[in-house]
């Protein structure tokens, strides 16, 4: 219990360490938050309704990209350094190597999510009910579970290089095309029939319904156990498949 | 239970390439064993099965009894891989504690640095920072983290300067007097000479040899006299003399390979003074080794 609770603890000391989180994750989507709520869009009918939707466009902007390319890009790092075969040898096992590495990723999901909240409260002032906040945030967390998945899936590639590479372009569509960026209602309609689908736009949209004070729908729920079913059974089955091939 | 690691008939193929090739032999209780062999003799990958680390293509490989995976098994034993790799984003200090983490009963902090010869300065250092030097020693801090009786180091010494290196070795020492079992590989042969007690040698996947230093030496024993002529003699004459196997000329001196270079000298000094210069080569490991190799390359 004590080496899964110091394992952990060295993952989101590691995950701080790392300049591309803090670049990436907090400062990044805080400065686009800035601009497309002060710079642009000033004046606009429903001024505060943009800034709560835009707060959780890009909290769970941020969310989305520690949990694909922090944790997928470490994990090929890992592999490729030799550093998981050395740590086949000691008595921690690959499951609570595995979880002390989502319990990281999950401490530093709260924390990004109360920073980023935080920041639109002191820059907006963006006011929601303490509820609304609380599901907000719990429903980003949970929310970031098939991202998690998809992440330990990019884990699976030989080179750190085509991770960082692919999970970037994944990153990007994924935000673009779910409407993290701009609305989805703002896009040509093809890509709406796309956007519905895809992970990251019901992944922000249960939060988007939250700030308008309703519950997020079923749809979402549903689509995100999908993808995150599917994407721990794809990441399984290619792990599997590369310790048979040893 | 005195037999700490045991293979039967172990051979590892990788694709259709026999990385080991039917290798059995077992390990004591306290031994201290090198395994020594060309590049691709299959050292490391008997150690990776030995560490659980691969599976053999056949055979059984056996670890204090059990198989080398069990978390029992890995709770006793440490391990230097030929890789070091170390993690990334932690300093020294952490790593360590972190590894102390994983064990029942940890060496002490303090005692690891001791062990180490880690400095205040580097523990604070992180560790994808360190030299390479550095990063060995502080695989080897990791390898000593749960106290562990079986040791396994692949090439510990390779890139440590000579004053690292002899504190090492230094450091097995002690730890062999503490009774733990260790195996290592090495391509510095007076290492495994100096440290020890049992030589297993490996060839194209196959063992070729097991024993001790002494013996390997004894057993392939090029040991001989050799002087320079003086005066025009019929060196062929001296082939009748007792202990003597061979006569040959190498280099302007006449070689004499016997099994007892005291017998040679003595016939030597009774014989009138034809010869000069001489001098006395009792077999090297360094030879041995050579000559192992090459026989089998023959075959
Ligand atoms: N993962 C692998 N896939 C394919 N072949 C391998 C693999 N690992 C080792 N081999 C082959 O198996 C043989 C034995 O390799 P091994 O690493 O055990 O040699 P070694 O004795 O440790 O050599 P060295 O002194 O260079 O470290 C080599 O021919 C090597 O090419
Ligand atoms: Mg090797």
């Amino acid at each position: 219990m004590n080496a899964f609770f110091m394992q952990s603890k060295a993952e989101i000391l590691r995950i701080l360490r790392n300049p591309y989180y803090v670049f990436w994750s907090l400062a990044m989507p805080i400065v686009f938050y800035v601009i497309f709520t002060r710079v642009f869009n000033t004046g606009i009918d429903g001024q505060q309704e943009w800034q709560a939707h835009y707060l959780m466009s890009m909290t769970a902007f941020s969310v989305m990209g520690s949990a694909i390319m922090t944790l997928g890009i470490r994990l090929v790092e890992e592999r490729a350094q030799g550093w998981s075969k050395f740590m086949k040898i000691t008595p921690l096992t690959d499951t609570a190597y595995f979880f002390a590495k989502m319990v990281g990723q999950t401490v530093i999901h709260t924390f990004s999510i109360i920073v980023i909240f935080t920041a639109g409260a002191v820059i907006n002032g963006v006011a929601l009910t303490p509820a609304e906040w609380l599901m907000c945030g719990l429903w980003i967390l949970a929310g970031s579970f098939p991202f998690l998945a998809l992440g330990t899936l990019i884990g699976t590639m030989k080179k750190v290089d085509t991770a960082a590479g692919v999970s970037n372009v994944i990153y990007m569509l994924l935000a673009v095309c779910g409407g993290m960026w701009m609305p989805l209602e703002t896009m040509p309609s093809f890509l709406q029939s796309i956007g519905i689908w895809l992970p990251s736009y019901n992944f922000g949209n249960g939060a988007w319904q939250i700030v308008q004070g309703n519950a997020p729908e079923l749809a979402n729920w549903l689509l995100l156990a999908g993808y995150l079913f599917l994407f721990v059974v794809l990441s399984n089955y290619v792990r599997r498949n590369q310790e048979a091939a040893v | 239970m005195n037999e700490i690691i045991c293979l039967k008939d172990v051979t590892k193929t990788f694709k259709d390439k026999k990385a080991v090739d039917g290798v059995s032999f077992s390990i004591r209780q306290g031994e201290v064993a090198a395994i020594l062999g060309p590049n691709g003799a299959g050292k490391t990958t008997t150690l990776s099965m030995m560490l659980g680390l691969l599976q053999p293509s056949s055979g059984t490989v056996k670890v204090l009894g059990e198989n080398p995976n069990s978390r029992k098994v890995r709770e006793k034993i440490g391990a230097m891989l030929q890789e070091v790799s170390v993690i990334d984003a932690l300093t020294v200090k952490e790593v360590i504690q972190l590894f102390r983490s994983y064990y029942p009963e940890p060496l002490s902090f303090e005692e690891l640095v001791n062990l180490s010869g880690l400095k205040e300065y580097e523990l604070k250092k992180r560790a994808e920072k360190l030299s390479g030097g550095q990063k060995r020693r502080l695989s080897f801090a990791l390898a000593m983290a749960g106290d562990p009786e079986v040791l396994f180091f692949d090439e510990p010494t390779v890139g440590m300067d000579i004053h690292s290196r002899k504190i090492f070795w230094q450091t097995v020492h002690l730890l062999k007097n503490r009774g733990k079992t260790i195996i290592f590989t090495t391509h510095y042969l007076q290492e495994a000479d100096d440290t020890a007690e049992r030589i297993i040698l490996f060839h194209n996947g196959r063992l070729i040899e097991d024993g001790s230093p002494a013996e390997i030496k004894a057993k392939l024993t090029r040991k001989s006299v050799s002087f320079r002529k003086t005066e025009a003699i019929n060196i062929k004459g001296l082939e009748n003399l007792p202990h003597i196997q061979k006569v040959s000329v190498k280099g302007g001196r006449v070689h004499l390979e016997t099994d007892d270079t005291d017998a040679v000298l003595s016939s030597l000094y009774k014989l009138n003074g034809f010869w000069k210069d001489i001098q006395v080569d009792s077999g090297r490991l360094e030879d041995a080794f050579e000559q192992l190799t090459e026989e089998k390359e023959a075959v």
